[in-house]
């Protein structure tokens, strides 16, 4: 009888018994049936493994082995295949991860799963790397200030300028949502960007320093009046407090016809008809008046040689009497019958 | 905001001056009185969990000037002035440059304006009629000096502008709380006009070396004129740049000039946005960078204040691996 090695590497799952350890000194006493083909098994592990070729316990077997004569005495130890220490110790990091019942009840389970699970996870992280990089390159790329940044940081809705967003309650100038400070670092975070303070250097002594270097540097006096360039200057003014003015400057170009006086009392005026106004006004009633009277004065009084040229000849009209009447031409003029000349034919 | 209040106490040796003579957490809600006597100036933190409290005699009469052209004058009249309206203060907006006006258009004013302080010197108006009413904020008006095309007989100099200002304190409505007067580029007559009657000075820069030359000598004429009170307002900041080191730092631009420090408003492309629309940047919903920071210098020339930290950019803060799932 040959024995036949059937290596497996499974036999706790395959016998389906837990936590099942064979110490590597137990001798197994088996009544050998007939019919049954002995199948020596070999492990990688120096224990005894028992290939149980019918359903019966192994104390009865015992106890059957000691009262049958066909008993036979299988002692088996089952040494490793593996000479090195490195692959004992492999073998025996293996062992005992496939022995652990999580482990063991996992890969039973999801065996099939497994490389899929693991190509999901790389594929979330090249997305989110992808996705980091894109968003770096695009805001490194954005123009600083272009619409397409001011709506990014949050400036400008782009709703606003295609005139369907809804307008924003915002009253308050002292509460803005978009000034975020952060209390630990002293840094201010607005519109997108983070800010830090950094404090005012300059003293009171630094300053003072600069203004007596200026009044060094500046030496200026007021000027008091404005002359055009070609001017002479007045007697009793300081040549220093001149300013020439060019002669295309606004202020030369105009020949002011106000008085100074006048132009205050103007300024100063707080109900009224303005100066101008009245001015013109007053102006345009003496003008009227005038106009009038003058047509008056047309009115009464005609000029004998000019009227004489505007005579017509007398007409003669009957009245209803059957009489000739001499018409004055006067009359016509003036519209008054003043005098009537009959004639009486 | 109380987040900012927190900060703010947490970090009493960089942020608090010397005197501090007001306690915000315990103050009232502030009432402003027209007219005081004389006020005392006020220190303290900007807070922003109340409203400022009027500081210094009323009305307060502030020029905005800065030697060089386009630096952000206007912008900074227009934005400020807003602000201190919204604060409940009456604010009068002069635009004191003669041939150039700009305030009335990003103020979104333009076809408002039918006056201006050429025909009130004529007699063609009175001095209200030349005011135009903000309808956004009834207590902020603008008046206007001339007309881009009109004749100009403004040979008195500064004393049209005195005239103006005292005019406007003895009007029956009452004093208003401040007269910002925008004043134009450069150093000639124009800038001597507008400056008269002012007892002090917002100087706008911006962070480069022509710009920072002409606020040197902006600033020593008027010190010789006897304007004391000159704070800066640092404009067209680029963080981004600054960081690179290709772009003076506002703490270095404060060491140049030595002036005290009102506001330092970021680059912020919202301000062509706005201009071009009439609409200024501080009545933005939600509020841009520029525009949080015009309100800050709003506040700290109600009371007197000046900044005491500015900021720095810096590097985001990295974010741990599961943020990437997140987003």
């Amino acid at each position: 009888m040959k024995w036949r090695p059937l290596i497996l590497s499974n036999v706790q799952s395959s016998i389906g018994k837990a936590k099942l350890r064979i110490p590597s000194n137990l001798v197994v006493f088996r009544r050998r049936p007939v019919n049954l083909n002995w199948v020596q098994v070999e492990t990688k592990r120096r224990f005894v493994c028992r290939a149980i070729g019918d359903s019966s316990t192994p104390d009865e077997d015992i106890q059957n082995t000691q009262n049958d004569d066909n008993v036979v005495a299988v002692v088996t130890t089952t040494e490793s295949n593996i000479p090195s220490d490195s692959e004992n110790s492999v073998s025996r990091f293996r062992s005992m991860i496939t022995t652990l019942p999580p482990v063991v009840f996992v890969m039973r389970k999801c065996s099939g799963n497994s490389v899929w699970i693991g190509i999901c996870i790389a594929a979330t992280v090249l997305v989110a790397a992808i996705r980091a990089y894109a968003v770096r390159k695009s805001r490194d790329n954005q123009p600083a200030g272009s619409v397409a940044d001011l709506v990014r940081r949050g400036q400008l809705r782009s709703g606003d300028r295609r005139g369907i967003s809804k307008s924003l309650n915002y009253e308050d100038p002292f509460n803005n949502p978009f000034v975020k400070l952060d209390q630990g670092n002293s840094t201010v975070e607005m519109c997108g960007k983070v800010y830090r303070l950094a404090p005012v250097t300059l003293t009171e002594k630094e300053q003072t320093i600069h203004q007596k270097r200026r009044s060094r540097a500046y030496q200026w006096k007021r000027p008091t009046i404005f002359l055009k360039e070609g001017d002479s200057i007045p007697p009793d003014v300081d040549p220093d407090t001149v300013r020439w003015i060019p002669a295309n400057h606004p202020f030369a170009t105009t020949v002011s016809d106000i008085d100074q006086d006048l132009a205050q009392t103007n300024v100063y005026q707080k109900q009224g008809v303005p100066f101008r106004i009245r001015a013109e006004h007053e102006a345009m009633q003496k003008k009227l008046e005038a106009l009038q009277n003058e047509e008056k004065l047309n009115n009464l009084s005609i000029d004998s040689q000019n009227a004489r040229d505007f005579q017509r000849p007398y007409k003669f009209a009957t009245n209803p009497d059957g009489e000739n009447i001499q018409k004055n031409p006067q009359d016509n003029l003036t519209g008054n019958p003043s005098s009537e000349e009959t004639q009486k034919t | 905001m109380a987040s900012l209040r927190l900060f703010s106490t947490n970090h009493q040796s960089l942020l608090l001056p010397s005197s501090l003579s007001h306690n915000p957490l315990t103050s009232s809600s502030p009432r402003f009185v027209k007219n005081p006597s004389r006020r005392s100036p006020i220190r303290s933190v900007l807070q922003f969990n109340r409203k400022p409290e009027l500081a210094g005699e009323t009305p307060r009469i502030v020029v905005i000037t800065s030697g060089k052209g386009g630096v952000g004058k206007t912008t900074t009249t227009a934005n400020v002035g807003l602000s201190l309206a919204r604060y409940g203060f009456s604010v009068v907006a002069i635009d004191a440059d003669l041939g150039l006006r700009n305030l009335d258009l990003l103020l979104g004013l333009e076809n408002r304006v039918n006056y201006t302080c050429v025909e009130v010197i004529n007699g063609d108006c009175r001095l209200d009629q030349a005011l135009v009413r903000d309808k956004r904020w009834s207590n902020f008006e603008l008046l206007c000096i001339s007309k881009p095309r009109s004749k100009l007989p403004m040979g008195f100099g500064g004393k049209a502008l005195e005239w103006l200002v005292d005019a406007l304190k003895t009007r029956p409505e009452g004093s208003p709380d401040f007269i910002i007067i925008d004043c134009p580029a450069g150093i000639d007559a124009g800038f001597i006009t507008a400056i008269t009657p002012a007892n002090e000075a917002i100087l706008v820069t911006t962070p480069d070396i022509t710009a920072l030359r002409d606020a040197d000598r902006v600033t020593g004429l008027l010190e010789c004129d006897g304007i004391r009170d000159i704070k800066m307002i640092v404009n067209r900041v680029r963080t981004d740049m600054i960081k690179g080191e290709d772009m003076m730092s506002v703490l270095d631009v404060q060491e140049m000039l030595g002036l005290s420090l009102l506001g330092a408003i970021p680059e912020d492309s919202e301000v062509i946005r706005s201009t071009n629309r009439g609409f200024p940047l501080v009545l933005n919903k939600p509020p841009t960078l520029a525009g949080l920071a015009f309100e800050q210098a709003a506040w700290r020339l109600v009371e007197q204040d000046s900044m005491k930290a500015v900021m720095v950019e810096e590097e985001p803060k990295k974010r741990g691996f599961f943020s990437f799932f997140g987003g």
